[in-house]
């Protein structure tokens, strides 16, 4: 039985379905990321597990206990806001102690609570200010202080790291990393950054339009998405979506890329999914992530279905660690990634490895993985 | 308008004619702040005068000797109607009735606006126009309702009294008062907190909710120390509002001895002895308008800052 369980949980507003049962659970000690784009009801997939939202059907239950009715202070959570939501008119400590004060904590035992809090934060020197006399990162740092105080079953973020500057969001990020390892909580957190998602999470909701529309690790939202809206959505750069036709006959079958004013480019495909075979001479979406089509030195050694086509680069991009090219196959601008040092100019043509045994396909009518 | 209009129009024409409209536009702002500002410059110099000066002198010049004799009289003997002992008993009662109407309209306004805001039910939209609504009833249109109210809450009070022998204020004219006040203040007080708490981050009382504080504790441990600024505003517009009332002071306690201030400066001008003492009526009514004044100055810079909070982000 796992930790947090979450049933055929329904959401209404008036005659509005927020969240259309949603179904996940979590073990003891898990990092759950619901992610997904702005209005897929997330955030109130979260706010029904804190109880600040009424649910309209379905079951939730935290350590084999049914919380469904339950008062938020009662659920024995804590949250985390966006906007940290630190009282104005308290002091660091105030804040901190607020929760233990209302559940009638005798004074010394708060003192200790938040003299251990505030070791295990670095916020000691904070503690006899106001919260408008914080940074941002500080403010940041009281919250999950304030949450941490509490010693909960669960812990609840809701986008915590949204109002933070790009380098401070990377070290909160590692520290919360770090919190969650150390003290070995249960953590479920709302993020709309894939990144985020994907750093942090033990599991991984991808949410849309209230539905999850896939549940599970990082590694296999990432590399086995079900559908054209998971793929597109992990990772960063995006994955390639490109309009293809399959190819070739029953045993050996491949992907007919289209090019602008030359042949096509056919890659055959060592190991298809089974259900590719019956879309033979129809369009289908071809997924490849940049980093499995690049040049072929950078290849991947032990790939064992590598195909090299060459390919017009129009764009060179260098980042830095990498240098992205983009050329355009089936109609798109795709994205290659190739070694920083990668000599590579704009306008030539050159070879490009395709990392087929990565390679997704999708049903472009149904937008399903093709399995 | 036309002071607005004018840079408007002539602001291409170079630095001369930026320097002619800064000219008239201070100009017409002095000549208006002079305007308003005359009459009390009469009354606070007419009150320093003795009665000689008032009748032979201009009635702009500087009091020639100085003396606080009127403003003595005008507290302590001046006659309201017959009895001759000043109009400080008035002040107290006005102090009476004014504090408890102030601090009951702006608190049950802000409990509204805290309701209206952070526990919204189905029809809090209809709740909040009707209160609105309040805001807009001429005064006159209720005071013969209002007196039956009052009437058989009097007489309610004197019922409780034959069986309690208390009457709990019931029938008493300053509690009447208190009472009329807080009702007809109730829609500005809402109205303030309503704005003010709408842009009040809610998340602030979902945290509190997860904190385990009740729907009493949120409301005076987060909302009201974080609701200064439309506390002054709202105190400083009920204050001002309630001292200077004279509608219905005088229909609910026009005589007597629960007579507030304002009724009481009503009759003292009127109450004709022989000669009329202007230097007594212009202390009496600048000691009238104190209370008032010294609220602005005190909270007044609040009250320009609440009222822009309210207004921007409301």
């Amino acid at each position: 039985m796992a930790f947090l369980e979450i049933d055929g949980l329904r959401k209404r507003f008036g005659s509005v379905e927020i969240l259309k049962g949603i179904d996940v659970d979590l073990e003891k000690g898990g990092f759950l990321v619901l992610v997904g784009p702005s209005g897929c009801g997330k955030s109130t997939l979260l706010n029904t597990i804190a109880g600040l939202e009424t649910i309209t059907e379905g079951e939730i239950r935290v350590d084999g206990r049914t919380i469904n009715d339950l008062h938020p202070s009662k659920r024995d959570i804590a949250m985390v806001f966006q906007s940290y939501a630190l009282y104005p008119n308290m002091t660091v400590a105030g804040n901190i102690a607020f929760g233990m004060e209302m559940r009638g904590v005798p004074a010394q035992e708060r003192q200790k609570a938040i003299d251990k809090v505030a070791k295990v934060l670095q916020i000691g020197h904070l503690l006899q200010r106001k919260p408008s006399q914080l940074s941002g990162g500080q403010r940041q740092r009281v919250a999950m202080g304030r949450a941490l105080v509490r010693d909960p079953k669960l812990f609840l973020f809701d986008e915590p790291l949204s109002n933070l500057d790009a380098k401070l969001r990377v070290d909160m990020r590692i520290e919360i990393k770090r919190l969650h390892a150390t003290t070995g909580t249960t953590i479920v957190y709302v993020t709309h950054d894939q990144i985020e998602a994907m750093t942090l999470a033990t599991k991984i909701a991808v949410m849309r339009d209230g539905e999850v529309q896939q549940f599970g690790t990082p590694a296999e939202i990432y590399n086995n998405p079900t559908n054209l809206f998971v793929a597109d959505f992990m990772g960063s750069p995006a994955m390639n979506l490109i309009p293809a036709t399959i190819g070739g006959n029953g045993n050996a079958l491949s992907v007919v890329l289209q090019r602008e004013a030359r042949e096509p480019i056919s890659l055959p495909l060592a190991d298809a999914p089974t259900g590719l075979s019956a879309f033979h001479d129809r369009p289908i979406i071809f997924g490849v992530r940049p980093e499995a089509l690049t040049d072929p030195e950078g290849a991947e050694r032990n790939a064992s279905n590598i195909a090299t086509a060459d390919c017009h680069i129009e764009v060179v991009e260098p980042a830095g660690s990498d240098t992205f090219a983009v050329t355009n196959l089936g109609g798109k601008a795709v994205v290659a990634r190739l070694r920083a040092d990668a000599n590579i100019q704009p306008g030539t043509s050159t070879p490009l490895a395709f990392n087929l045994t990565k390679a997704v396909f999708f049903d472009p009518a149904t937008e399903n993985r093709i399995l | 308008m036309s002071v607005i209009a004018t840079p408007a129009r002539q602001s291409t024409g170079g630095i001369s004619a930026r320097t002619v409209n800064r000219i008239v536009i201070y100009g017409l702002l002095a000549l208006f702040a002079l305007f308003y500002l005359m009459p009390l410059f009469v009354m606070l110099v007419t009150s320093f005068k003795t009665m000689d000066e008032i009748q032979n002198g201009n009635m702009l010049a500087l009091p020639q000797a100085p003396t606080f004799e009127p403003w003595l009289k005008a507290w302590g003997e001046a006659c309201v109607g017959l009895t001759c002992a000043g109009i400080k008993g008035y002040f107290w009662n006005s102090i009476k009735m004014v504090v408890p109407a102030v601090l009951i309209s702006t608190l049950l306004g802000a409990l509204n606006g805290y309701v209206l805001t952070k526990w919204r039910f189905r029809g809090h939209t209809l709740v909040f126009g009707l209160m609105l609504f309040a805001c807009f009833i001429p005064f006159q249109s209720v005071l013969l309702p209002m007196a039956t109210i009052l009437g058989s809450l009097g007489r309610f009070g004197v019922t409780l009294r034959n069986a309690t022998g208390l009457s709990f204020g019931l029938g008493n004219p300053t509690v009447n008062l208190v009472f009329v006040h807080v009702v007809y203040g109730l829609g500005f007080t809402t109205l303030f907190f309503r704005n003010y708490y709408e842009a009040f981050p809610t998340e602030l009382v979902k945290a509190a909710q997860v904190d385990g504080a009740s729907f009493f504790q949120i409301f005076r441990r987060i909302m009201l120390p974080n609701s200064m600024p439309i506390f002054v505003v709202t105190v400083i517009y009920q204050f001002t509002n309630i001292w200077n009332d004279f509608l219905f002071a005088s229909a609910y306690a026009g005589t007597g001895d629960a007579m507030p201030m304002t009724v009481a400066l009503n009759n003292v001008v009127n109450t004709s002895t022989g000669v009329v003492e202007y230097n007594v009526n212009m202390a009496a009514a600048m000691i009238a308008a104190l209370p008032t004044l010294l609220v602005y100055v005190v909270a007044g810079r609040y009250f320009v800052r609440g009222l822009m909070a309210g207004a921007v982000k409301g």
